[in-house]
């Protein structure tokens, strides 16, 4: 791990390729400085603009809470189903074998591909008041869309192959002969997971929920059409920061968002901390 | 082996530990959900963009009003989405209590699902709670001169309209540009000439250079300073003045008379058993007090007294005309906006290459 | 691929095996294959031909290619800069390094309703950056087609660092360092040897981020302006058709979208069997 950090080792440096190092550097720099810096110290000052007593004002508010309370409550219910199921497709995905696999695969990424609107559209088609399941819903007196349950299936839908993506790499690279090891020690199936194969997938499941949660705190057009955006009931923050740009409270659109990106930036960054500090 | 095994896996077990109190902490953090209170009703309010101010203020008049009629509270649960996508989702299954539309065919569609049953047309008159007109915004000073519809039509006027398949408010605009000049008031376009009407539609439809999704986002942009002139409803542009903003407002000769519905839903409100409190409600919009709250909004009372007296910040029009002219709702969405409608045809031949 | 599936790796107790499959199985089945059947299902109630009808009308087939081609050029361009940035990120120890690797997830973590805004805010005709290039180019970013490339660039910004980054890591330095000692350039090192073992990362992160961005609504429909055969792309044509209620028309180009992301992703996968093999 300590040959990755360090810089092109044995290789006598010219002076062709300091500056050639000192080019690209650039050229990163400022891609990444135009394309998402930039962006961001816009967010950053458009939230600041009106100052923190006004920005603390406009966020201190119930409605806003409840909204905040709802993304998370999604964002939690998402990533722990993903990270049981996720799991297990991964596994299957990597150690298991059987017709149609290959066809699974393919169609993993779909999600990405389809619009939100039309992931919202498509639940109301299968449980609105004229859906497929109906007068299963009906009576039971079951609500899905126009509340929380599909709003959470919105959400896992839309971030549905980040668990899975990431962890089928990391348990290709794993040593299946430790694992086998394990057996022949005479481990059980549920200590090996525990004890060897988990370990291995440990960064594997960190960075998976972080992507999870920070997709799922951040989804708007298929969370709007099947939520209905009601005030206090199925707004999320997303949705908020689109209410309040409509009724022109920028300060608390963009105050919104800096704390949903807050959220999502403590993880990545609690993460990048974590794995740091162990490589030390 | 083992050992490192061993404390690996403690490790790991310590970071998803801290990864899941944070979360905790975060949730319990934001919870604290507040219930109490004795019996309140609750009304659902489903409505279109832009009237939320008014909403804003009728509400809590409604509200002590419901109370000292009856001692019982009222708590009201809003959304505003477009009017199309609105009346959509009520049918689909969002229960709500009272519809407050842009326009009168999105009210229809839920009397087709049967799920207004009642002859919401003789509440208040026409069921109509608040009028307004078709007008522009332009720039303070009004640099490039925009007095009336031949004027957005000029090569090089950049101008902003909604979307018409995503916002009422744009069927409103299109059926108003294309009606002014079939009607011959638009400059150099013959009277019930349906042909230079429809070109005069291709030529404005060719300045427009962004389509936002709905009425409000449409002036927000503008806002933000895109475009040279924005068609939009009367009252957005008095709402975007009294937040601050310095674009003028531009009246056309000949505009259409915009008319926004509302409407209890029985089914909803019978399940709730919420009708009698939603009925006043709706009762109370057309109250002298709830119009004057529209009327301070921007939008054009319903009320004969409130009108009156209101007169002088609403001027009337040479050519003021309705959906009327062109049949109703129920011809206008497919002659105009259809597969083959004038507006899609226009749309499909115009063939402008990338600025 | 094959080989990793041997039965010999898998637990010994035949039920956990099963137990775990079906698990995943019923997941997936649930999760996925239900909704996208329905979308599926409602595209083709009509049958094949009306399919492509509503495909092919004039307003729909522009906005489709405009989809496609903003997301080709994303997607090059995407490939270039992200592997650019994994490599300094891997190969060059500088200043704000460790800042630079934490940056690039944050465009998940920002909803696209907001990156849409923040676009327009900085690049937008009127602000200093968007007039700067628009005298100097004579060429708008927003509301133009460059926006929509802008905007799908920056959400889909980690899916090629982070597929490359790790087999950078993985990367045998000894191999680059032996051919350097034999005197090869650093043209010929990356070409020769750093190139074939990222490729396939490469193509299937690029792959991957074209597959995100046939989807893109939130921030695209911000920056992009939204005029049909002009800047209205796929995903804000699903939408309109939505909400106009041509639920066939909206079905059937989701259909056609899901088609071209699917050969796509079995495309790398077929690249991916294919490279292990060779």
């Amino acid at each position: 791990m300590a040959t990755i950090t360090t810089v092109v080792r044995g290789r006598p440096s010219t002076r062709s390729s300091v500056w050639r190092r000192r080019l690209l550097i650039g050229v990163v720099a400022l891609y990444v400085g135009l394309l998402i810096v930039a962006p961001l110290v816009a967010l950053v000052r458009g939230a600041f603009l009106e100052g923190a007593a006004a920005m603390w004002q406009v966020i201190n508010q119930p409605g806003v809470w409840r909204a905040f309370w709802q993304t998370l409550q999604i964002g939690v219910v998402v990533v722990v189903v993903h990270t049981v199921f996720g799991t297990a497709v991964a596994w299957v995905f990597v150690r298991d074998d059987f017709r149609g696999k290959w066809l699974l695969n393919a169609i993993m990424d779909l999600p990405f591909a389809v619009s939100p609107v039309v992931v919202g559209y498509m639940l109301i088609l299968i449980f609105g008041r004229r859906g497929l399941l109906a007068p299963l819903l009906a009576a039971w007196d079951i609500q899905v869309v126009f509340a929380l349950p599909g709003m959470v299936l919105a959400t896992l839908f839309v971030t549905m192959p980040f668990m899975v993506r990431v962890l089928v790499p990391v348990l290709e690279a794993f040593d299946v002969r430790q694992e086998q090891a394990a057996a022949t020690l005479g481990a059980g199936g549920w200590f090996t997971f525990r004890r060897v194969t988990f370990p291995a997938l440990r960064w594997g499941f960190v960075y998976g929920i972080t992507l999870t949660f920070a997709r799922a705190l951040g989804e708007f057009g298929a969370v709007l059409v099947v939520g209905g955006g009601i005030q206090g009931r199925t707004e999320t923050v997303p949705i908020y920061i689109f209410r309040a740009l409509d009724e022109r409270m920028y300060t608390g659109a963009y105050s919104a968002a800096l704390l949903l990106g807050l959220f999502s930036i403590l993880l990545i960054l609690g993460t990048d901390w974590l794995r740091r500090r162990r490589q030390e | 082996m083992r050992n490192d095994t061993r404390l690996i896996g403690a490790r790991n077990g310590r970071a998803v530990l801290l990864l899941a109190t944070l979360l905790l902490f975060l949730l319990a953090a934001c919870g604290g959900a507040d219930t109490g209170g004795d019996k309140p009703v609750t009304l659902i309010l489903a409505g279109y963009t832009t009237p939320r101010e008014a909403y804003r203020e009728i509400i809590p008049l409604f509200q002590a009003h419901w109370k000292e009629q009856t001692g019982q509270e009222v708590v009201f649960e809003e959304s505003y989405l477009a009017s199309g996508a609105q009346s959509r989702a009520v049918l689909e299954g969002f229960e709500a209590d009272i519809v407050a539309l842009s326009l009168e065919a999105d009210v229809t569609r839920l009397v087709d699902a049967g799920l207004i049953t009642h002859d919401w047309k003789s509440v208040g008159g026409d069921g109509m709670v608040s009028d307004s007109v078709v007008v522009f915004g332009v720039r303070s000073g009004n640099p490039l001169g925009i007095t009336d519809w031949h004027d957005l039509a000029r090569p090089g006027v950049e101008v902003l309209t909604p979307n018409p398949k995503t916002s009422g408010g744009a069927m409103w605009n299109i059926l108003a540009l294309y009606g002014a000049a079939r009607r011959g008031f638009v400059d150099g376009v013959p009277a019930n000439d349906e042909a230079a009407a429809a070109a005069f539609l291709r030529d404005v439809l060719k300045n427009v250079s962004v389509m936002d999704k709905g009425a409000r986002e449409s002036i927000t942009n503008y806002e933000q300073g895109v475009g040279d002139v924005i068609i939009t409803y009367e009252n957005e542009i008095l709402v975007g003045q009294q937040a601050g903003h310095d674009y003028e407002m531009v009246i056309p000769r000949s505009s259409i008379l915009i008319e926004n519905p509302v409407a209890v839903v029985d089914s909803y409100v019978d399940k709730h058993g919420s009708r009698e409190v939603a009925e006043a409600f709706v009762q109370f919009l057309f109250s002298k007090e709830a119009q004057e709250v529209f009327a301070r909004h921007g939008l054009r009372a319903v009320n004969d007294e409130v009108a009156a007296a209101t007169a002088t910040q609403y001027p009337p029009l040479a050519d003021l005309f309705t959906i009327d002219y062109f049949g109703g709702w129920r011809e206008a969405t497919p002659t105009i906006f259809g597969d083959n409608g004038i507006y899609t045809t226009v749309f499909a031949n115009l063939n402008v290459p990338t600025p | 691929m094959a080989s990793m599936t041997t039965p010999a790796t898998t637990p010994r107790i035949p039920w956990a095996r099963l137990g775990i499959r079906g698990m995943a199985l019923s997941y997936l089945f649930i999760m996925l294959i239900i909704p996208i059947s329905v979308i599926f299902w409602d595209g083709f109630s009509e049958g094949m031909v009306t399919l492509w009808q509503e495909v092919t009308k004039p307003i729909a087939w522009s906005a489709l290619k405009l989809t496609l081609w903003t997301s080709a050029v994303m997607a090059i361009i995407n490939g270039v800069m992200g592997l650019l940035t994994a490599f300094v990120l891997v190969r060059y120890t500088f200043p704000g390094k460790t800042t630079l690797n934490a940056i690039i997830d944050l465009p998940l973590a920002i909803p696209t309703l907001v990156t849409g805004l923040m676009l327009v805010a900085l690049y937008g005709p009127q602000q200093v950056l968007g007039q700067w290039i628009l005298e100097h180019f004579g060429q708008r970013i927003i509301f133009a087609p460059p926006g929509i490339v802008l905007a799908l660039l920056f959400v889909t910004f980690p899916f090629v660092v982070r597929s490359v980054q790790p087999v950078l890591l993985d990367l045998d330095q000894a191999q680059e360092d032996a051919a350097a000692t034999l005197a090869a350039t650093s043209w010929m090192i990356f070409h020769r040897i750093t190139f074939p073992a990222i490729r396939l990362p490469l193509l299937s992160g690029m792959l991957l981020s074209f597959a995100r961005a046939i989807g893109e609504f939130g921030a695209i429909v911000i920056v992009a302006g939204n005029i049909p055969f002009r800047s209205q792309t796929a995903a804000v044509y699903v939408y309109g058709e939505v909400e106009s209620e041509n639920r066939l028309g909206a079905s059937a180009m989701s259909v056609a979208m899901m088609l071209i992301a699917f050969s796509v992703v079995a495309l790398v996968g077929y690249l991916e069997r294919r490279g292990r093999r060779g």
